[in-house]
This record gives structure tokens, C-alpha cells and sequence, in this order.
């Protein structure tokens, strides 16, 4: 097995962990915003000089620089789908959660206003 | 106030159950005195057919899923100090009254915290097949359903306890619950036990039935929920 076929798959296992375990933490939100950089940083270096891609891709035991960068997307998609997955559960979530409270908080104003008293002994 | 059933609460999700759901609440609150129902963003009218009973009724602004439904359900009637068992009722008319009967009074004897409906005890002839194996490897898949001997974790048939109530906190929206409601027996060691119901499976309720596609969104959702834990 060559060195970026390992490399990839554990970069592919940690991201994983890492959305499964910390999302939505200070902790997660902040080695997102790392990576973010880091690509960006690396794809501004890759452009100026794609020798150098070459090169490390010939370290890594990828042929081409161009492939090295292909790989490097996928994972970055990966990445992207399922955070992006998570975060809009989480937002459902919350969303549910805001349409309840009004939901029940409706139906209390509608019971008290029909019969005069509040079914539920608790101030509306 | 000697109504024996004062302290049962049915909480009824609805969507688009305009044709049917004033006759279904109307021939269960002969026997429950309490129901709730969830409107879930409905736009066929079903508020109005609710209204026309004397259900309560708790509308979603807008449409959020069954999951959902049931939670706002179970929060609406948990507030009210009186109420000691809490049962989820389909609106579409497939549970029977008898059933619930059978479930709140095992609650009240016995010693126990939910029951959760089977249809696979007892004559399972009367389900359709291709639901009947849909079912069975919904189960199958489940480890812990199995460790805690439920057969049919999809039933939506349940009757459970305040503390159950209180405990509950559903966090699909969707069809998911039904699984999250089994991790949810397993993590918090409510006791639980199954009761053999009949489900009447009409031209009505097989039409507003869910795709059986969708298993793939429960089973999809269930395992990343269990990795997040």
C-alpha cells in the first residue's frame, strides 16, 4: 500500500470522528475553521506553484500533482456533506423545538379565551 | 369526577386527516375523556373536523413530522397534574379503543413504565406482506429491540407512564422516533412490556401509510444518532 492510500484513509476515519464527536463545539467549530484555512492556503500555493504539488505528490506516491489535489477533494467534500448533514439536523432541531413552544403557547391563549380559565393552572 | 379514565391522556398526531379523524375522536372519547391532538400543519381542514369535538387541540405552525407531533402531544398533556398514563393514537382510525383499554390497565397492575403494541403476536395474517417482511427486518436490525424483547418497534400504539412523560424527548422529527423511543427504553431501564394489538388496516390507512423507502431514512438517521451519543 502506498503512503497516500493510508494517508487517506485515516484523514477520511478522522474527519469522521471528529464530526461524530465534537460537532457543534467551540472545540469542532474551531478545527473547522482551521482546515478551512489550511485548504485555502494550500490551493493558493498550488496554483502559483504546481511544481511543487508534483513533487510532493511523487513523495506521497501519487503520480501526478493533479491527482493529489483530486484526492484531496474528495475528502474535503466528504467533510463538507456531512457536517453540513449535521448541522441541519441540528437546526431542525431547534426549529421543532421554537414551533413547538409557539404551538403550545397558541393553544393555551385559545382554551383560556374560550372557556375563561386556564386548563393548566400555570399563567399563559 | 369519577370517571375512571380521567387520568389517561390520548395523544393523537394529525396531518391531513380531514375525512376520518371527527369520527375517530368521537367514538374515542367515549371511553377517554382526554385526548390531544397535534395538528401538523394540516391543510385539508382537519383543524376545523377537530374543533367540531371536544378534543384538544395543539397546531403546528408549521408541518414538522410525526416524531414532532408527538412530542408536542406528550409536552401538551405532561403539564396537567392529573394525568398519570399518556398513549399514542394514530388519527387515521387503524388502533382500537379495546387495545388501549387492555395497554393503560397492565400500567396501572402491573409493574411497569410502557407498553408498546405488537402486531406480530398472536394471528399476523391480516397485515399486508410486503409490510409484514418490511417489519420483521426492521426488527431484525435492531439488536437492542431484540435484547429487550420487542417484536414490532414501529407500532405506533403505545401506552406509557408520567415518567415516561416526563423523560421523553424525541429528536427526529420524522418516522425516526420510532427507533430513537427504543433507544430511549434501553438508556433510561424504563420497564417495558408488549401487548398484542389489532391493527385495521383499511383502503384509508394503507393509502396515507408511510413509503416503505423511507426505511431507509430511519435506518440512515438512527445510526448517526447512536455515533453522537
Amino acid at each position: 500500500m502506498t503512503v497516500i492510500k493510508i494517508l487517506l484513509i485515516v484523514a477520511v476515519i478522522t474527519l469522521v470522528m471528529l464530526l461524530l464527536r465534537s460537532h457543534g463545539t467551540t472545540r469542532g467549530g474551531a478545527f473547522v475553521k482551521i482546515g478551512m484555512v489550511v485548504f485555502l492556503v494550500f490551493a493558493a500555493y498550488a496554483v502559483v506553484r504546481p511544481e511543487d504539488v508534483t513533487w510532493v505528490a511523487g513523495l506521497l506516491g501519487v503520480g501526478r500533482g493533479t491527482d493529489l489535489v483530486l484526492y484531496a477533494m474528495v475528502v474535503g467534500f466528504g467533510f463538507f456533506a456531512i457536517s453540513t448533514y449535521l448541522r441541519f439536523k441540528e437546526l431542525e432541531l431547534k426549529y421543532a423545538r421554537l414551533a413547538r413552544a409557539m404551538a403550545l403557547n397558541e393553544a393555551d391563549n385559545r382554551e383560556q379565551r374560550s372557556t375563561g380559565t386556564n386548563p393548566n393552572n400555570r399563567p399563559a | 369526577m369519577a370517571d375512571p379514565m380521567a387520568d389517561v391522556w390520548l395523544v393523537i398526531p394529525v396531518y391531513n386527516e380531514a375525512p376520518v379523524i371527527a369520527a375517530v375522536l368521537t367514538h374515542a372519547l367515549q371511553t377517554f375523556p382526554n385526548i390531544v391532538c397535534v395538528d401538523d400543519g394540516s391543510r385539508d381542514g382537519s383543524t376545523d373536523q377537530i374543533l367540531t369535538t371536544g378534543a384538544h387541540l395543539v397546531r403546528h405552525p408549521v408541518n414538522l413530522g410525526q416524531g414532532a407531533a408527538v412530542q408536542t402531544g406528550v409536552e401538551y398533556a405532561r403539564r396537567i397534574p392529573e394525568a398519570q398514563y399518556f398513549v399514542t393514537f394514530d388519527a387515521d382510525g387503524q388502533h382500537q379503543v379495546d387495545d388501549v383499554l387492555r395497554m393503560v390497565n397492565r400500567l396501572r397492575t402491573e409493574p411497569l413504565d410502557i407498553v408498546v403494541g405488537t402486531r406480530f403476536r398472536g394471528d399476523v395474517t391480516h397485515i399486508p406482506k410486503l409490510k409484514r417482511v418490511v417489519l420483521k427486518t426492521a426488527v431484525k436490525l435492531s439488536p437492542r429491540g431484540r435484547r429487550l424483547g420487542l417484536t414490532d418497534s414501529h407500532n405506533g400504539l403505545r401506552a406509557f407512564s408520567r415518567t415516561v412523560a416526563m423523560g421523553l424527548d424525541i429528536t427526529s422529527n420524522g418516522m425516526g422516533h420510532a427507533p430513537e423511543i427504543v433507544e430511549m427504553i434501553d438508556e433510561k431501564g424504563w420497564r417495558v412490556a408488549e401487548e398484542p394489538v389489532t391493527i385495521l388496516y383499511t383502503d384509508y390507512s394503507m393509502a396515507k401509510g408511510q413509503s416503505l423507502l423511507n426505511g431507509v431514512n430511519i435506518v440512515f438517521d438512527s445510526a448517526v444518532r447512536r455515533n453522537r451519543r
